[in-house]
């Protein structure tokens, strides 16, 4: 994958946060009613097909921004092309570890 | 202001284990440039001072010089608008030293070197024997116009804070000139320089800190060339770039008018043919 296609999917992604994270909280503080922070509220969502949904994008959105941003300063220490690529598969496998950790949470509770 | 103070970087690579400081107190001139100081304390004070210097008036780059820490030519400084009786000179940072104020700046040329700074004709076959003249609007001109005037005197390159930490990064000056042959008309080698600089060290890498186009003498705005190169490429990638309109062509030569004849002499000599 060149460069330029994983600056892309960090731009997408950019403006894929700030809508999903906002209709996130569109949604949890002014639209679903009740206390959001209530226990039949925090279970109603839990159930939720919708919200489990949003849930995965924010996490794969998030997830793809904030590594590909990390990689970014990590690149500017000068390193060879041997370290970029030990670089690349270490983000790329602990990126998937820890989302399959975190996407594991919501829907073990759906 | 009688008196101006020099605070000189020197640096012998035989004796030094690192540059130190100098200091040298000259008579002011008006109207003296910071290459003039450097050049009076050469002929008259200290002739072991090395640093690097050709025209003397902003047109050949070659007298870059970290003044007062900023980058810029010591040709093209007056101490009077420094506003300062005390100058600081070092070399170009994010540039080996050769010797006192003398940056080795092959790093530069190497890289400007790959990004294939010429224009690569889209047709060979009308390079090798070209039947007419490309012809350019005026337009066309201006699109890369600005970022011709570069004079690689490298204070882009040590003015860039990615440059100071990465010295992989292709940098400011190579890739405004990677946007410069890109944007030509002429030219048919944009792919390649896309992929020249579309890597782990090259165009993205630039955080837009302005400070290269700050630091350019000839107004060349790097920082501006690197973001529509930035546009370029993804553009490319997204295949939304206009194709390079072919250049357009003057009648072919068969067509053109004939060459005026050679004038026969008016006055006959002996041998001449008539």
């Amino acid at each position: 994958m060149r460069e330029n296609h994983l600056k892309i999917l960090q731009y997408v992604t950019g403006i894929g946060l700030f809508f999903l994270v906002g209709g996130y909280h569109l949604l949890l503080m002014h639209l679903s009613g009740g206390d959001p922070e209530s226990w039949s509220s925090v279970a109603r969502r839990a159930a939720s097909a919708g919200w489990l949904t949003l849930y995965i994008f924010i996490l794969i959105f998030g997830f793809y921004h904030g590594l590909h941003g990390v990689r970014g300063l990590i690149l500017e220490l000068s390193l060879p092309n041997r370290a970029i690529k030990v670089l690349n598969w270490t983000i790329v496998l602990g990126g998937l570890a820890v989302f399959g950790y975190a996407i594991y949470i919501p829907v073990h509770a759906f | 202001m009688e008196k101006i103070t020099f605070k000189v970087q020197r640096y012998d690579p035989d004796k030094d284990k690192k540059p130190h400081i100098q200091v040298f107190t000259i008579p002011f001139k008006h109207g003296m440039t910071v290459l003039d100081g450097l050049i009076y304390i050469k002929e008259n004070v200290d002739n072991t001072l090395s640093f690097r210097s050709s025209c003397r008036m902003g047109i050949c780059g070659s007298c870059g010089m970290l003044i007062n820490n900023l980058p810029m030519l010591a040709c093209h400084t007056p101490i009077e608008e420094l506003k300062k009786d005390t100058i600081t000179v070092k070399s170009l940072p994010n540039f080996p030293i050769v010797r006192d104020l003398v940056a080795d700046l092959s790093l530069l040329f190497e890289k400007h070197k790959s990004i294939k700074p010429y224009i690569m004709p889209q047709d060979m076959a009308e390079a090798d024997k070209p039947t007419a003249e490309f012809l350019q609007a005026q337009g066309q001109l201006e699109e890369f116009v600005q970022f011709a005037y570069c004079v690689k005197c490298g204070l882009c390159m040590a003015a860039c804070p990615t440059m100071a930490t990465d010295r992989h990064f292709l940098g400011p000056q190579p890739l405004a000139q990677a946007y410069r042959y890109s944007a030509d008309r002429r030219d048919g080698g944009a792919k390649e320089r896309f992929r020249e600089t579309d890597t782990p060290h090259g165009i993205w890498l630039c955080h837009l800190a302005g400070a290269c186009s700050e630091a350019c003498p000839k107004g060349v705005d790097p920082a501006l060339a690197m973001q529509l190169l930035k546009r370029a490429i993804i553009s490319d990638s997204l295949r939304l770039r206009k194709k390079p309109v072919p250049p357009s062509m003057a009648p072919p030569q068969a067509e053109k008018k004939p060459k005026v004849a050679v004038p026969e002499f008016t006055i006959k000599r002996p041998g001449t043919k008539s």
